[in-house]
């Protein structure tokens, strides 16, 4: 049946840009069409059928081989998502390596996948929420790379606090450590100013790692005694406390409970007193003899399921008792009244009116069953058009629409965090392989007058051993084996190495260049007839500057801690990898696709306003990751969530002018 | 079938010398019955038999002496080129659950030895609960 519907609002994609937007434009009551291009399994409105889907998910990852950040969700021939396995070296120009879902065009190829299903790459995300450095949104200004930001970071403290609300932060505002700060009261004073002086997270924060505990400890002595040299010059290393998405111990001060509209001022509003009641449909004034605590958010099918996070130590790929923040938890909040999902339905194109720009339609292809080769074709309408479908799939659907385009933005500027990884022994036990993926993080090199030369980078202290780089345990059990070991003998040799393995991961600032780029190829279609991305992707002597001095200041510290250094770098360990002043690095994808449609001041190069709104057409926003014009050292997701909202504000601004 | 309930016996008892953990461990993970058919599943019968025979044959000729019997299973069952690297396979399947790469099912996962040996649990499963990461594991303390 053909669905003539106008909607106020369509909304492509159900990840966490596009759930903070239904949820936020049905509350205020406007009707939302949202398409989901992943199976309807993945939506379910009924606790029962919600749990049996997540079970799947789950059992599908324990027989998973390599329990890669995909590995328990489908991957549907009809919407594809990356995955990380099929990453290939690329041989040479015009060969792009075709193995996976993109199409690598290179000279590197791109190390990072999202999700593209329900809930999106929340479902796998690690739930790592810092915020933005005020200077990093002032990138060209300061440090005369990249460039600036539309707005400024006072601009987005607002959303900032909005988007900790929704997604559920635990943190400590105190613990986090600003770069600039050399003495005590600098640190108090920044983090008054920034955050505000009585300003907290809804949670407190997550117990750090007790391998946080061991490795800081003997980085605080390095510190004391014999202080690492950069540049020259004595540095002591600083480490800050991570906040992150998942359930701990509710903040008794934190005041707020809801986000709500208010039409008359036309703004979004953090609510101490008020709440949008699921009931009645409106905002509703809390019961006055009610003492508000904050109330962590539970599973979906259950909420007394995930109220704390219970150490599965499995958060990328996957929570099993939804303590770490999804998107879902979001979707679910929104009106049920006021929005109609369609799964299974993967929108292909925008439609325009090439005289007034206005967008008329999403043309989008629901196909019938999983990786069924039928479809249907139809159009959506609505007032107004939010693709929310990732970075990469919003530059996709723009370029196959040759929409939003007039500044030639669209697809370019493609970053992502890149990860120098390096592994040691500690000199004693930090138990790794327990607890959240990373729970403290190296924090002194996030910011600097270094930024003119090379990237600036966040270093997680990493809680689960040698995993990601050599795929441990399971490659120390073979390494043993290989020497004939077993019985005791094998036993004794593992219980002994694999508690102290301790990995670190400085993760650097991709700048924005625009030869690093997404585009489309008609030689390149999926199942169902979609482009397919061409990533064209490299790393500059920017980055691999970073990692020259990154691997410098990591061998002096452990040198200095006795941390007995097992990294080695090699092309066959990952196909990113570069050379620089005689010397090889392998560097890892951090996930955070970023940058394909970034916002500016002018149309000229950019693609979208400061209120997420493309220049070219007036009802069209898009949200997520791509609006990014630099990256920061922060995990991208808190950003995001936050420049979401104030689209989101901009929408119910234009809807109700 | 009594044949294959003396070959299970057997096959826990190498199994014991070959991962380092005692019977009552190795019971414990409720995945006897499922590896002693993969064993015999998939691999050459008559090898698996002859490996077998040639455990038991250790075993007894070696009882009560620890040393003599790891002797003879690092030169008779350890060496990649005897029965197509079976002992290294049986100890894989055990710490991994794992058949060669193809992880066995979902229990086996979960029941993957090497878990308990870092002091930890298999990521995603018996998790010890809230703020346990912040201390050193229980069994150490």
């Amino acid at each position: 049946m053909i669905n003539n519907k106008t909607y106020d609002v369509v909304i492509v994609g159900s990840g966490i840009s596009g759930a903070v937007m239904a949820k936020t434009l049905t509350q205020a009551g406007k009707t939302v069409l949202l398409l989901e291009a992943g199976l309807t399994a993945g939506i379910s409105l009924d606790r029962n059928g919600d749990y049996q889907n997540y079970v799947d998910y789950l059992n599908t990852f324990y027989i998973a081989s390599a329990k890669v950040p995909n590995s328990p969700y489908p991957n549907i021939k009809d919407a594809p998502s990356i995955d990380v396995l099929d990453m290939q070296p690329i041989s040479g120009p015009n060969s792009p390596s075709t193995s996976g879902y993109l199409v690598q065009a290179g000279p590197l190829p791109f190390a990072s996948d999202c999700l593209r299903g329900p809930g999106g790459t929340t479902l796998h995300w690690l739930g790592s929420t810092p915020r933005m450095l005020p200077n990093d949104f002032k990138m060209k200004t300061l440090y005369g790379q990249g460039v600036d930001w539309p707005i400024s970071y006072e601009d987005l403290m607002p959303y900032y606090e909005m988007a900790e609300l929704e997604i559920g932060v635990s943190g400590n505002v105190n613990d986090i450590h600003w770069p600039e700060a050399s003495n005590k009261q600098e640190q108090v004073e920044l983090t008054n100013k920034f955050y505000g002086k009585d300003y907290v997270f809804p949670m407190e924060e997550i117990p750090t790692s007790y391998i946080d505990g061991v490795f800081t400890k003997l980085v605080a002595e390095v510190n004391t005694k014999n202080p690492v040299k950069v540049s020259g010059k004595d540095t002591k290393i600083k480490f800050s406390t991570t906040p992150q998405g998942r359930n701990s111990v509710p903040n008794k001060q934190y005041p707020y409970r809801d986000i709500t509209w208010d039409s008359k001022t036309k703004k979004l509003v953090l609510q101490k007193d008020k709440y949008w009641c699921p009931e009645t449909k409106e905002v509703v004034d809390s019961p006055l003899d009610e003492k508000y605590e904050y109330l962590p958010v539970g599973a979906t099918w259950d909420p007394n399921t995930g109220q704390r996070c219970e150490g599965n130590a499995s958060c990328v790929p996957i929570c099993p008792v939804q303590a770490k923040y999804n998107a879902l938890k979001t979707l679910y909040k929104s009106d049920r009244h006021k929005i109609t999902i369609k799964t299974q339905s993967v929108a292909s194109r925008i439609l325009y009116d090439e005289k007034t720009g206005q967008v008329t339609g999403v043309e989008y292809k629901t196909y019938h069953t999983a990786d069924s080769i039928t479809y249907d074709t139809n159009i959506a309408k609505g007032k107004i058009y939010v693709l929310a479908a990732s970075a990469i799939e919003n530059a996709k659907i723009l370029l196959a629409s040759n929409a939003a385009n007039s500044s030639d933005q669209v697809g370019r500027n493609l970053m992502d965090h890149l990860c120098l990884l390096t592994w040691g022994l500690l000199p004693e036990k930090g138990f790794p392989f327990r607890g959240p993926g990373s729970t403290t993080n190296m924090s002194s090199f996030r910011d600097g007058d270094f930024r003119k030369e090379h990237a600036a980078w966040i270093c997680p202290i990493d809680n689960w051993g040698w995993g990601w780089p050599v795929f441990s345990p399971g490659s120390d059990l073979s390494n043993a084996l290989a020497k004939n070991m077993f019985g005791k003998e094998l036993r004794d040799q593992l219980a002994d190495t694999l508690p102290k393995q301790l990995l670190l991961h400085y993760e650097c600032e991709q700048l924005p260049e625009p030869d690093n780029r997404v585009t489309i190829d008609p030689a390149y279609r999926d199942q169902i007839g979609n482009y397919r991305p061409v990533i064209h992707y490299d790393a500059s002597d920017y980055m691999k500057k970073a990692f020259e001095t990154a691997k410098n200041i990591n061998n002096q510290l452990f040198k200095a801690t006795g941390t007995q250094d097992f990294t080695f770098y090699s092309p066959t360990l990952t196909a990113d990898y570069v050379g620089y002043q005689e010397q090889g690095y392998n560097f890892w994808g951090a996930g955070h696709i970023v940058g394909t449609h970034r916002m500016g001041a002018s149309k000229k190069d950019s693609v979208v306003n400061k209120d997420s709104r493309t220049w070219d057409h007036d009802n069209l926003y898009l949200v997520g990751c791509g609006n990014m014009p630099t990256l920061g050292t922060s995990n991208p997701t808190l950003t995001m969530t936050a420049l979401t909202f104030k689209a989101a504000e901009a929408i119910l601004k234009q809807l109700e002018k | 079938m009594e044949s294959n309930k003396k070959s299970a016996d057997i096959f826990l008892d190498i199994s014991v010398f070959l991962t380092g953990f005692n019977k009552m461990e190795l019971l414990g993970t409720g995945m006897l019955e499922t590896y002693f058919n993969v064993v015999m599943n998939m691999n050459n019968v008559a090898s698996v038999e002859s490996f077998l025979a040639e455990s038991e044959k250790i075993l007894i000729k070696n009882q009560g002496n620890e040393e003599k019997i790891n002797n003879e299973i690092l030169h008779k069952l350890m060496p990649d080129s005897l029965y197509n690297g079976l002992a290294k396979n049986i100890i894989t399947m055990w710490y991994m659950g794992n058949w060669m790469n193809t992880v066995i099912s979902p229990q086996s996962y979960v029941q993957g030895l090497i878990w308990g040996v870092a002091e930890t649990h298999p990521p995603g499963a018996k998790q010890p609960g809230y703020a346990s990461w912040s201390t050193a594991p229980k069994t150490v303390q």
